[in-house]
């Protein structure tokens, strides 16, 4: 029993490693072993030199749409984590006569798909003129009803123990909620940082359109070079996919443990 | 009402977001801004940003846009934040909105210069909005050893080149490849004009209203279920690599590969237009060209205009630098095509004299994009779904009516 | 008075941007269903319902609708119950747990443009030499046109797989959250009662005790099947078959060439209401 338990999480754990593996191997393949004759689990030799080929080539700058993405998604973490984490407790522990009105307006956010409500963003925030401005990339993806949805389910189950002492010691709402409610929940906020710092990472439509020069490219708006050009290049656009994920693929290894005992703590209530 | 809910919100938006920054504004005000797509041809790049920047009367500021250009493009050009000048194919409704301004005076002199085909594709009611760029073309490529070895002539007709694809067929060889969707986005107009019929007529009435229109879709439907046309390949159409590595004996795709399949095949290739359904029909090469334009909601259109005068009417030489130097166009305007030494033989001479006579737009404005969505949905239905070709057709007949009936009518 | 004080405090900033961001465009897209609006953001021709009667009797629209409605219907209890299954295997094993959370939850990492590249170039492309070919020409198959053909339609393997592969990792995390939590005292007592079997405890201790984050994760599972887009768009490009909703929509409103924002709005406004719909009923079968 015991074995075979192992057995299929082994299987299922070479299965999801495939894809991956995919990446790395097409991004250090020739162009035509990716493209042409027998299938090849390994590729003849590893050509290393296509990150030479990558970092050097002037239509797609690398580098620089990595920082940019770097930027954006830790500034829009941090946001995010601020606004939702303040909505999230308003919403869960301070009795207010329209507080469900304002959840309920919250939950609603989540149903409406975003793509056809893309054009007038667009228009309000170029009304603000923030057009390939930093701002124009990080602010309007603060307010995500999705991350003050699960931090209000977890408020509701924080002890309130731990607050009723704060509260005997004198302090009001905004004091207990910095200094004991969110040093009791670093968890859960490292779970929801790390969730909304690959969102923001990968998100693409709306960096595409309001980051229009060059400077300001994401690394997904760079990737989407390689997708439009006129003749397709398969092994360099592999490669930029791997280094893209690579610095997700550290953080998860790193934080992992914080984000299951995040998500544990969540108490999710549907 | 409307207008007057969004100036409150959008007025209280900045009142409430202004300290998170001051507005640094878009550039230094003084240039005039263009736009391209991103062309994939090492160089493009660099050469638009060198004829830009030897315009003398104003600073022109080049942007770049890779990734989807069009909805980059509409969205700006919405919210009144768009370029001054911008490279587009012309749909009517950009012109029925008032979102670009006519260029007649700016062509003026040109104006005969240009393929007629071409100029068309720029044309609504009458007047020019867009100055022709550089031509694109699609044609059919086979390999004439290929043909020789199995004793067969070019297609001439339709029937001829589904016979020639099935004999072609064999082994790890196929007998056509015309996209991963089975020729349903390609294929779909040559169909129709290989019959003698059209998308829209010059009359403003549905050019496939034919009982012709099914048989001629039904040839693209025998094509896949025969089972020689090449899917799935990891490059689609417009990438030569199926036919240069010998996957096909025959590929649909454009002009641009020409000298990438020159290197890999040598001399051992042959181009044709879609060859002609019946009589009533002519062979076809469907053309666009992009061409540049001038935003109506810009706040120097004389200047703008000046600049596309200077650049795509005046400066012959730019014209031909930016068609022959980097990736495989044809010049739109006869002129500039004639003395093109690249186009004066080979497979290039060929693409030139079927942009001559076999020239049809692959995308005329009034052809917009719920009429295309409709008939290319109707087209793969039957192709890859075995659809009756007929009842299909009636559906996208009908949606097409409507819309031009909006349109015009 | 002082409470109000208090939440706008807390709520307010959120609110407002969230007002601004998210509402204003919400609302500004509604009035949009309303009038004729191509290429205009700021249109004058009221045309009141029509705009929903010709999305309404759209075949085209209608039948993305019904597909997705299927597709739904097919991919959430699949997912449900694959991503339970993983959880229960990785949360039953004591060595290497942290090992194979990592592994499932990884492709979270990577985007949907990322994973339909290798969908579409190195798994399931049609020539004999792609990877799942590949496979079958071992037991002596023909080469299938995965992304192609439509009779069958391989196409919804290559795309459930693609989901599946991207998904199962965060559901899985979530699952495993919910099994935590569940009192160990609940399993003790029911091995005392002679419930020793491990269908047994599933059954009538794990199941009913998973109840809130399983109706959590279908919530979330139907939202975003309903939504789905970017593998869509990315492996099967603008064809009618396996069309998603939002896809049809989407050029419809920003397709080249032909923006018709009244049309691509109102639609926007069914698909919400089917999904509002949907989310509701679930809400009655499972949460009483």
């Amino acid at each position: 029993m015991k074995a075979l338990r192992y057995l299929a999480l082994w299987v299922s754990a070479g299965l999801f490693l495939v894809p991956f593996y995919l990446i790395v191997r097409n991004g250090l393949a020739l162009e035509s072993e990716i493209t042409a004759t027998s299938w090849t689990l390994f590729p003849a030799s590893f050509h290393w030199e296509n990150f030479t080929e990558l970092f050097s080539d002037p239509a797609v700058p690398m580098v620089r749409s990595m920082v940019n993405s770097l930027v954006v998604a830790v500034l829009q973490t941090v946001g995010q984590l601020l606004f939702c984490s303040l909505a999230g407790y308003g919403l869960a522990r301070i009795p207010y006569r329209y507080s469900n009105v304002v959840f309920y307006a919250v939950v609603a956010t989540l149903m409406i798909p975003a793509a056809v409500t893309f054009v007038p963003t667009f228009v309000v925030v170029s009304t603000l003129g923030w057009v390939s401005d930093l701002r124009g990339l990080v602010i309007p993806g603060l307010f995500s009803g999705f991350t003050a949805f699960l931090f209000r389910q977890y408020f509701l189950n924080f002890p309130h123990e731990l607050e009723e002492a704060a509260r005997i010691d004198g302090l009001g709402h905004w004091g207990t909620f910095w200094r004991i409610v969110v040093p009791n929940s670093r968890g859960f906020f490292a779970a929801l940082g790390v969730i909304s710092f690959v969102t923001s990472w990968n998100q693409f439509l709306w960096p595409l359109v309001i980051a229009q020069d060059q400077d300001a490219w994401t690394v997904q708006v760079a990737l989407s070079t390689f997708l439009t050009a006129q003749s397709l290049n398969v092994h360099e656009l592999f490669l930029a996919a791997a280094v893209s994920i690579t610095p997700l693929v550290i953080v998860f290894v790193a934080l992992q443990r914080f984000l299951v005992r995040g998500v544990t703590e969540t108490g999710i209530k549907g | 009402m409307i207008s007057r809910r969004r100036l409150l919100s959008a007025s209280a938006a900045t009142v409430l977001l202004a300290a998170c920054g001051s507005n640094t504004g878009r550039g230094n005000g003084q240039a005039l801004r263009q736009w391209y797509h991103a062309y994939g041809e090492p160089g493009v790049q660099q050469a638009v940003e060198r004829y830009a920047k030897s315009y003398d009367k104003v600073p022109v500021e080049v942007q770049w846009n890779p990734g989807d250009y069009e909805s980059k493009l509409a969205t700006s050009l919405l919210s009144g934040t768009g370029p001054d000048v911008f490279e587009s194919t012309l749909q009517i409704s950009a012109v029925r909105s008032n979102q670009i301004v006519a260029l007649d005076d700016v062509i003026s002199s040109a104006r005969d210069d240009f393929t007629a085909t071409i100029l068309a594709g720029h044309t609504v009611d009458g007047k020019v909005y867009g100055v022709p760029q550089a031509v694109d073309m699609q044609m059919l490529f086979y390999r004439k050893s290929m043909f020789a070895a199995a004793g067969l002539q070019p297609p001439s007709t339709v029937d001829e080149l589904v016979e020639a694809a099935r004999k072609l067929t064999s082994g790890g060889v196929k007998g056509l490849f015309a996209g991963n969707d089975g020729g349903a986005a390609v294929l779909g107009g040559p169909a129709l004009w290989s019959a003698g019929l059209d998308y829209v007529t010059p009359e403003h009435q549905v050019g496939f209203d034919d009982p012709l229109a099914a048989q001629a879709i039904g040839k693209l439907r025998d094509l896949y279920s025969s089972g020689a046309l090449l899917l799935g390949a990891v490059k689609d159409w417009a990438e030569p690599d199926a036919f240069t590595q010998g996957l096909v004996a025959m590929q649909w795709t454009g002009l641009w590969t020409v000298p990438a399949v020159q290197k890999a095949l040598g001399d051992d290739f042959g181009v044709l237009p879609w060859p002609r359904l019946n009589d009533a029909g002519r062979p076809s090469v469907p053309v666009g060209a992009f061409g540049a334009m001038v935003n109506a909601k810009s706040s120097r259109i004389d200047e703008a205009k000046e600049f596309v005068r200077w650049l795509w009417v005046e400066r012959a030489d730019y014209q031909e630098d930016f068609n022959l130097s980097y990736g495989f166009h044809i010049p739109p305007r006869a002129s500039l095509a004639a003395k093109a030494a690249k186009l004066q033989s080979g497979q290039a001479a060929d693409a030139v004299k079927f942009v001559r006579d076999n020239a049809k737009s692959s995308n005329p404005p009034d052809w917009t994009s719920a009429m295309r969505t409709s008939y290319t949905d109707a087209v793969s239905r039957v192709i890859r779904d075995g659809a009756p070709a007929d009842a299909e057709l009636r559906t996208a007949v009908s949606k097409v009516r409507d819309e031009l009936k909006r349109i015009y009518g | 008075m002082r409470h109000s004080r208090a939440f706008w405090l807390f709520v307010g900033p959120f609110t407002a941007g969230l007002a601004i961001f998210v509402y204003l465009p919400i609302g500004w897209s509604v009035l949009l269903s309303f009038f004729d609006a191509r290429n205009t953001v700021t249109p004058s021709t009221f045309v009141g319902f029509a705009n929903y009667a010709d999305m309404l009797t759209d075949a085209s629209f209608l039948r993305s609708l019904g597909t997705f409605s299927l597709f739904a219907l097919f991919v959430v209890p699949l997912t449900f119950v694959l991503a339970l299954a993983l959880a229960l295997l990785v949360n039953g094993i004591r060595s290497m747990q942290a090992f194979f959370r990592s592994v499932f939850f990884m492709p979270f990492a990577c985007s949907y443009v990322v994973a339909s590249l290798v969908w579409k170039l190195s798994i399931f492309n049609g020539v004999r030499f792609g990877l799942a070919n590949t496979v079958l020409g071992w037991f002596g198959a023909e080469p299938i046109a995965w992304t192609v053909s439509t009779s069958p339609p391989w196409y919804w393997l290559v795309l459930v797989t693609l989901r599946l592969w991207l998904q199962l990792g965060f559901y899985m995390i979530l699952f495993i959250a919910g099994l935590q939590r569940i009192p160990r005292v609940l399993y003790e007592a029911a091995s005392i009662d002679g419930a020793s079997s491990g269908w047994q405890t599933l059954r009538f201790i794990t199941l009913p005790q998973l109840r809130t984050t399983s109706v959590a994760v279908l919530l979330l599972l139907l939202v975003a099947a309903y939504q789905a887009f970017d593998e869509f768009y990315n492996v099967l490009g603008a064809g009618p078959f396996g069309r998603p909703p939002l896809l049809y929509l989407y050029n419809i409103a920003l397709g080249s060439g032909g923006q018709d924002f009244g049309h691509g709005s109102a639609g926007a406004v069914i698909l919400t209401l089917l999904i509002a719909g949907v989310t509701l009923a679930h809400g009655k079968v499972f949460a009483r």
